[in-house]
């Protein structure tokens, strides 16, 4: 009998407990609940105009289509005389470029140089000087730590950077990758770390760089050229 | 026997779930207070319930936050539902967001506010002698008050960085007219948590974080 009693005694209080809990469940309250987020940050790379085009030393010509800072780049330039009737020493462009990042990037140019001429005289690549300029990280937001590696021999006018071939007599640009002909592939010209801090896009800073072109005025055969250029920032 | 003993049994059984019934009658309660909602999310998403019946389990993608996303910022609003017969406190406590980097996303990039305090479903407690009060600095659509800082970043008047430990966000008096025991489609009161991201030069990743809004007795104000 005091068995019988002990074992309906345990099954009365897991019954108890079991009721217990399922009335407090059955009210389905809580006194907490949860809100888990999430957000994703890709790498982020872009161009743009760095504002107005710089033509200089040119004979007839002009900037036909001038760049708008903060725009996309869609530059167009009219180079002019480019013969011994230009007695200017050179003929030279400065593009300026912005470039904004939220991870190191990579600047690499593609060129393509196309004459009407039909001689080893006629314009080509090898005689489109090229460089970019000094680098300028200012303004806020814009990150200043680490370096930019200028992958080319800066301004191509500069007397290191070109002279007369002895033997051919033709102005050649001898830096490295200071002509279009070193840019018949994608190559890189400029390369550096993070631009942009932790700001939104509104915010106008980045990076900017003149671009070079030049042209020394020769005995070129006459005829018209045609010089395509584009350039493509990436975040490897 | 077995009949005296379940004679025994039955009213205790009634009395313990009657017992159980008024203790928790006195409980407090948290729960989904409406569907959430998302604007100007890029690949973003707002997941949970729109019943207020159903617990409080939320989950917030605000998606692309990088300069990919052109919009102005992404809002997320999640209304939250409260429901008690005494007075009440809400606090939250945020984990999980570490970035060491510090261009990248923080707890100050995502605001956080409180806003549009509201009867749910039309019914609750009527007090005339205390009002919710949202605790400071959360009373604000951060939306509306974003801004951009020295260093150019978009600073917020409220944050998840205002969060430390379990902070105190609401308190008020009694939320619920009637001592029901289960949750109701109205009595009680429902307020929105806003949260917002404006997109930025973020240095690139995911992050995420985990926000846990809590009910209990709060300071003893009259009704």
């Amino acid at each position: 009998m005091p068995r019988q009693t002990s074992s309906l005694t345990k099954k009365s209080i897991l019954l108890l407990t079991f009721l217990m809990i399922s009335a407090v469940t059955c009210l389905g309250q809580s006194t907490t609940g949860t809100v888990n987020m999430s957000a994703t940050v890709s790498k982020f790379v872009e161009i743009n105009s760095g504002g107005a085009v710089t033509l200089t030393g040119n004979s007839g010509g002009g900037v036909t289509t001038d760049g708008v800072a903060n725009s996309p780049l869609a530059v167009s330039i009219n180079l002019g005389e480019l013969g011994p009737g230009n007695t200017n020493n050179f003929v030279t462009a400065q593009v300026p470029l912005k470039l904004r990042s939220n991870a190191p990037y990579v600047l690499s140019m593609t060129a393509t140089v196309t004459n009407s001429g039909t001689t080893a005289s006629r314009i080509g690549a090898a005689d489109v000087g090229f460089g970019l300029g000094t680098v300028s990280r200012s303004g806020i937001g814009v990150n200043t730590t680490g370096a930019d590696t200028n992958a080319t021999s800066g301004d191509p006018t500069l007397a290191a950077n070109g002279s007369v071939n002895a033997t051919t007599g033709r102005f050649e640009f001898t830096g490295v990758r200071s002509n279009l002909n070193a840019f018949s592939s994608a190559t890189t010209a400029l390369s550096g770390p993070i631009i942009m801090n932790a700001v939104p896009r509104s915010n106008a800073n980045g990076l900017t760089v003149p671009a070079f072109f030049a042209v020394k005025p020769q005995f070129f055969e006459n005829g018209t050229t045609t010089i395509s250029v584009t350039f493509t920032v990436t975040a490897p | 026997m077995r009949l005296r003993h379940f004679t025994f049994l039955l009213p205790t059984v009634l009395i313990f779930i009657a017992a159980a019934q008024t203790i928790s009658a006195q409980s407090l309660d948290i729960s989904s207070g409406g569907q959430p909602t998302i604007t100007g999310a890029v690949n973003g998403s707002v997941t949970g319930s729109a019943s207020v019946l159903n617990d409080l389990v939320v989950t917030v993608d605000f998606g692309e936050v990088s300069p990919l996303n052109t919009n102005t910022i992404v809002k997320v609003v999640v209304p939250i539902a409260l429901r008690s017969n005494q007075p009440y406190q809400v606090s939250v406590s945020v984990s999980g967001l570490n970035n060491g980097n510090v261009q990248a996303l923080q707890a100050s990039d995502i605001g956080f506010g409180l806003q549009n305090i509201r009867k749910l479903g039309g019914a609750g407690q009527d007090c005339t002698q205390s009002t919710h009060i949202i605790r400071s600095p959360f009373a604000n659509d951060p939306a509306l008050n974003a801004a951009i800082g020295g260093n150019g970043r978009v600073t917020y008047a409220s944050s998840l960085a205002n969060i430390s430990g379990s902070t105190i966000i609401l308190s008020g008096p009694v939320l619920s007219k009637n001592n029901s025991i289960k949750r109701q489609q109205s009595d009680g009161y429902v307020f929105d948590a806003v949260f917002t991201l404006t997109p930025q030069f973020f240095s690139a990743g995911v992050s995420s974080a985990t926000l846990v809004f809590s009910i209990s007795s709060g300071p003893n104000v009259p009704c």
